[in-house]
């Protein structure tokens, strides 16, 4: 029997002592190939009485099976090894840079312009458009801002050359003349939006020569400037995303009577005062109020049944409030980091 | 306009605190600019005594000093000022002081001896340009005081921001008058000035509608040197320069009740002095060597000499008054609003007086303010003043309103009594009479723009203050406006903004406004271009863009020159063409010259472009493959490498390599591709559902390879493939193109791959022979194309 304990212990000492696949199979078949050692011992139990076989014959199973159990695990040691050591092999430096890939962005002014135009239709605006060229009635005359007026020193129109006819139209200065379109083409009740760009000729550091604006016009009955207060602060916190502290100081605008300036606290200091809301603690964002009379009667709108209101501002405004942008001029720079940093996704918008 | 918080106290006895008014000021419209404490510029600045100088062992020209703040210890200051000596006062800046020009005092060494500070000349601390040597103060206030505190600087001043329809508060009374009125305190009554003796030695009248009334006072003998130092205060509080008595007294005048005022040197004047409407063509010149051509209807002030003045706007050059005046004519007048506002505009001339004249200054204030100035000429000046008198009337008729106090509530959505509307209106000045179901009001002289019975609902709302009024929302309106032609167009717009976007584009947004040049390059019809008459850059902001690509390309070179090139750059917006403005989507390719370390992509071409036309087309939804390809695109493309994308008749795209020359007019050094899409023309387009049909059964994918003539297009082949394998072709494509060894010369190889798929059965072998045959028969035929092995 100890020649069989022997032969079971030096074949499992063989299994462990495989150090790769090559020599584990070398191993299987020293010892049971068709000239292995356990099959050696198993040729045997043929010329064996029955009893010596039964008995014999147990005892070389253990040993076969003992080695095909070592053999099977040792198989699978060694593969997990063999895959480890290829894997090892193939490591490559994984800070190298990613295929390149290019991720278009939107421009932050178009895609505040998404954003405001969602909040307004949510309140009930639908959208309106009016040219860019435009004369100096729809501009200047119908918003009630007659020639000679102040305001008109405010606005630094730019001016076409005369058209064959000798007029000379104008870069419209502000949104508002949709309002006169939209009034002039629909009949009253209306709440409309109308976004888009609008020139001054000013530059510096807070003017650029083209900004976007937008403005809302609602023409109902019964309409106070308390509804005026309500869609602002609406507007305002769903711009902002949150519950903003709103102020309406008294103003001047010719196509507005009560005409109110809307300023938030300043989001950057909470209001008490900073570098970007000199100190004030506030921030200006809207101009607003109820559309002056003269404004409606242009429009053949009876202004003793309707009453409106109307607001505006500016999209570079909110942008940069918003998004912490703080040089206007970069908006219409092109500059490649600008547009990466600051723009937005598609899945972002 | 600047004011001094004392000023304002001169005229409104108020308990309020500087914070509660501006509160106030603003509640009531007048926006603040800036609120700031005088000589808050010199904290950390006070008054010392130099006890010692001693040369600076190292330097000639600098002394240390020992300097007594205060403090018990002496600091040693380093000062090369050549008046710097034992004995004297001066004011000294500490360490942490911040001196005009955001020039901060630090600890320092100088030539290795240490400074504890710095005794400041008069230029260093922004009074002036004395810069010779340290200023020495004289001052009794003991060493320490704070400087603002030694010399009285310690006013506030208020920088409000009136706006144009309030011209009456364009002065320290007009503020103090709109805040008595919403409760600030009480308005001082304006002192009553005596008469002067006898009528005025310079006749004078008007003769313009535009100048209802003129004010007339001559004063005699006087002395016009510098004025009283609380005078000058006063004007530099204000923002402005003393100049002379009468000067800052015309402006004292002017900023504390609002009347511009003008002083004549009486002895250079000939004759009547009159207003008249100028002719037109006539030369004045005026203050400051301003030389101008009168328009017809300027109004001029004249003598018998010709004009010597522009009436509410500018003085003559010829009749100022100097150093050396003693005979004084000094006119204040009431002229017509918009008279001035045209002149002024025509001139492009922008003064205190026609800033305040187009706005409104108050008739009745006219003569009172030519008596304050006078009597103050003469307090200061000494001499004698003649009686103030009066051409014309100062009696303005003004519209009463009516209005009925239900309106506060109905239009303001605030709900105040008739019995305080009436209060508040009263004390603004308007004259009410009250009528039982309405009032009826007359606004008060000084008030311009009081118009409609809004008006004085913004007036009842700001003295209660706009954030009193409740907040409300409107129900949601039961209407939408009729779909306008513009509504398919913004959808477009933003869907194109997103798309390119997605397709890896940045999206930017150039100026409408570009160079003329750059222009017409681009522009279908050169004629219709359309030129700023006031350009703002008369180079490269001269001429509406007709398309976005030259704002496109000039963008893509800039980033090229800052060595940021941006491979895939967008835009979408409006351009100006001969059939109006037109809502626009444009791309341009550049090479980024990025290299990967796994090997750059191929650079941009005109495929790249017409890839980035047709995936903006397709998101849209519309079905690209019934697009045509017209070549070429247009004269600023590649002439061979450029094509228009066709529907029909209608253009919706066009795409290409730019052409060499106009590269090289945006110093484009590499080629760059580029597309244009017409959103306008897409817009209209109609999106229609296509069906979607599926097989159950196996597709089967063959290859063809034709040999062609080179000028033979692609699209023209895949086409005649696609019509003679109907309808089991699922789909036709160009897998190769090639030229070279083995094609003979003139002769291109073209591959393509058919997928082959029936609805209703596996496709037999003979089925696909029989298609294939038949495709590669009709290009044969069509194009001789022989089939390849």
């Amino acid at each position: 029997m100890s020649d069989l304990q022997n032969l079971q212990s030096d074949s499992l000492a063989a299994i462990q002592a495989a150090a790769n696949l090559d020599a584990l199979e070398e191993t299987r078949v020293k010892f049971l190939g068709k000239k292995g050692l356990i099959s050696a011992e198993m040729q045997k139990l043929g010329k064996m009485s029955p009893d010596e076989r039964k008995e014999y014959g147990a005892a070389v199973n253990v040993v076969k099976e003992a080695f095909q159990s070592a053999l099977h695990s040792r198989k699978q040691t060694l593969e997990e090894q063999a895959l480890e050591d290829q894997l090892s092999l193939e490591t490559q430096d994984m800070t190298l840079p990613a295929d390149a890939y290019q991720l278009g962005k939107v421009h932050p002014v178009s895609y505040t312009i998404m954003e405001v135009g969602d909040i307004l239709a949510r309140l009930g605006f639908s959208h309106a458009t009016g040219p860019e060229i435009e004369t100096d009635f729809y501009n200047f005359t119908a918003l009630n801002i007659p020639e000679n007026h102040p305001a008109r020193q405010d606005h630094d129109t730019f001016y076409l050359k005369p058209d064959a006819s000798g007029e000379r139209k104008v870069l419209r200065t502000q949104t508002s003349n949709v309002q006169i379109h939209t009034m002039e083409k629909f009949e009253p009740p209306m709440r409309v939006m109308s976004i888009g760009r609008v020139f001054r000729k000013d530059s510096d550091v807070t003017h650029t020569p083209q900004f976007h604006q937008v403005e809302g016009l609602a023409i109902e009955k019964g309409l106070a400037f308390a509804h005026l207060r309500g869609v602002l602060q609406k507007f305002l916190n769903d711009f902002f995303e949150k519950d903003v502290t709103m102020r309406m100081r008294p103003h001047y605008f010719p196509f507005t009577e009560p005409s109110a300036e809307v300023d938030i606290e300043c989001l950057f200091c909470k209001g008490d005062g900073c570098r970007i809301c000199k100190q004030s603690g506030w921030l200006e964002v809207l101009g607003s109020g109820m559309v002056h009379r003269n404004v409606l009667t242009h429009c053949q709108v009876d202004h003793t049944e309707w009453q409106g209101f109307a607001f505006g501002c500016g999209i570079e405004r909110l942008a940069m409030l918003k998004y912490g942008i703080n040089d206007l001029r970069l908006f219409y720079e092109s500059q490649a980091a600008f547009l990466k940093h600051f723009g937005k996704s598609v899945s972002q918008v | 306009m600047k004011i001094s918080l004392s000023w304002l106290k001169d005229y409104l006895d108020t308990d309020l605190s500087v914070d509660e008014l501006v509160a106030l000021l603003i509640q009531l419209g007048h926006e603040l600019d800036a609120v700031e404490t005088e000589g808050a510029s010199f904290a950390h600045v006070v008054v010392g005594s130099v006890q010692e100088r001693v040369q600076h062992p190292d330097a000639d020209r600098l002394g240390v000093c020992q300097v007594d703040v205060g403090e018990g210890n002496l600091r040693t200051i380093v000062c090369g000022a050549p008046n710097a000596r034992a004995g004297i006062k001066v004011a000294v800046a500490l360490p942490g002081a911040v001196l005009p020009g955001d020039f901060a005092i630090k600890k320092s060494k100088v030539r290795g001896v240490a400074s504890d500070g710095m005794l400041c000349s008069v230029k260093e601390l922004g009074f002036g340009d004395d810069h010779d040597g340290i200023w020495e103060m004289d001052t009794d206030a003991a060493v320490g005081t704070p400087l603002a505190q030694a010399i009285n600087l310690d006013d506030v001043i208020l920088d409000v921001a009136v706006t144009p329809n309030r011209g009456d508060c364009l002065s320290v009374y007009g503020l103090a008058r709109d805040l008595a009125a919403a409760g600030a305190g009480t308005l001082k009554v304006l002192l009553d000035i005596a008469a002067g003796e006898g009528a005025p030695t310079t006749s004078f009248e008007t003769r313009s509608d535009n100048v209802k009334g003129f004010s007339g006072t001559s004063l005699t003998g006087v002395q016009n040197g510098e004025s009283p130092d609380w005078l000058k205060r006063r004007i530099e509080q204000a923002g402005l320069r003393p100049r002379s008595l009468v000067v800052d007294v015309t402006n004292y005048v002017m900023l504390t009740v609002g009347q511009p005022l003008h002083a004549y040197d009486a002895d250079k004047l000939k004759g009547t002095v009159y207003a008249a409407e100028a002719q037109g063509g006539e030369g004045f010149s005026g203050i400051g060597e301003r030389e101008l051509t009168l328009c017809s209807g300027d109004v001029t002030i004249c003598d018998d000499t010709g004009i010597i003045g522009l009436g509410g706007i500018l003085g003559g050059e010829g009749t100022a008054v100097s150093a050396t005046t003693q005979n004084i004519f000094l006119e204040a007048a009431f002229f017509e609003r918009s008279r001035i506002a045209q002149t002024g505009q025509a001139h492009q001339l922008i003064t205190d007086a026609r800033y305040r004249f187009e706005r409104g200054v108050d008739p009745e204030m006219v003569a009172y303010a030519n008596q304050m100035a006078a009597d103050l000429i003469v307090q200061y000046g000494g001499g004698v003043r003649s009686e103030t008198v009066v051409s014309g009337t100062f009696d303005v008729e003004r519209e009463v309103i009516t209005y009925n106090s239900d309106l506060c509530r109905t239009f303001g959505g605030l709900d105040v009594s008739k019995e305080e509307q009436t209060n508040i209106l009263q004390k603004l000045g308007f004259g009410i009479d009250d009528k039982g179901d309405v009032l009826s009001l007359a606004p008060p002289s000084w008030r311009t723009y009081m118009e409609n019975p809004e008006d004085i609902v913004e007036e009842i709302l700001r003295v209660k203050g706009y954030e009193n009024v409740p907040t409300e929302l409107p129900s949601t309106p039961l209407f939408k406006l009729p779909q306008s032609e513009a509504a398919p167009l913004l959808t477009y717009d933003r869907q194109a903004r997103r798309a390119l976007a997605g397709l890896g584009y940045l999206e930017t947004i150039t100026y409408s406004f570009i160079n003329r040049t750059h222009a017409e390059l681009f522009a279908d019809d050169a004629d219709a271009l359309q030129d700023l008459d006031n350009p703002l850059d008369a180079d490269m902001m001269a001429t509406m863009r007709p398309s976005l690509l030259p704002g496109l390309l000039v963008a893509s070179a800039r980033n090229i020159a800052r060595s940021e090139p941006i491979s895939k750059l967008a835009e979408v917006g409006t351009v100006f063409t001969a059939e109006g403005e037109k809502l626009e989507a444009a791309g341009v390719c550049v090479c980024d010259d990025q290299r990967h370390w796994k090997g750059s992509a191929s650079a941009p071409d005109a495929y790249t472009a017409k890839a980035g036309a047709l995936a903006l087309l397709e998101s849209f939804g519309l079905n690209i493959a019934s697009l045509q390809v017209k070549t070429p695109a247009g004269p600023q493309f590649h002439p061979g490498r450029s094509g228009s994308l066709v529907l029909g008749k209608q253009v919706l795209a066009r795409f290409g390599e730019l052409h060499p020359n106009v590269a090289k007019q945006f110093d484009l050094k590499g080629r760059a591709s580029a597309f244009v899409v017409d959103l306008q023309v897409v817009s209209k387009q109609k999106i229609k559902n296509r069906p979607f049909e599926t097989s159950a059964y196996q597709a089967v994918e063959r290859d063809l390879a034709f040999l062609l003539d080179e000028d033979v297009v692609a699209q023209q082949v895949v086409r005649t493939v696609q019509n003679a394998t109907k309808p089991l072709a699922k789909a036709v494509e160009v897998f190769d193109i090639y030229v070279g060894k083995g094609v003979p010369e003139g002769k291109k190889s073209l591959a393509l791959s058919v997928t082959l798929q029936a609805q209703d059965r596996t496709l037999e072998e003979k089925d696909i022979v029989e298609v294939m045959d038949a495709a590669v028969m009709a290009v044969q035929k069509h194009y001789g194309g022989e089939l390849r092995s």
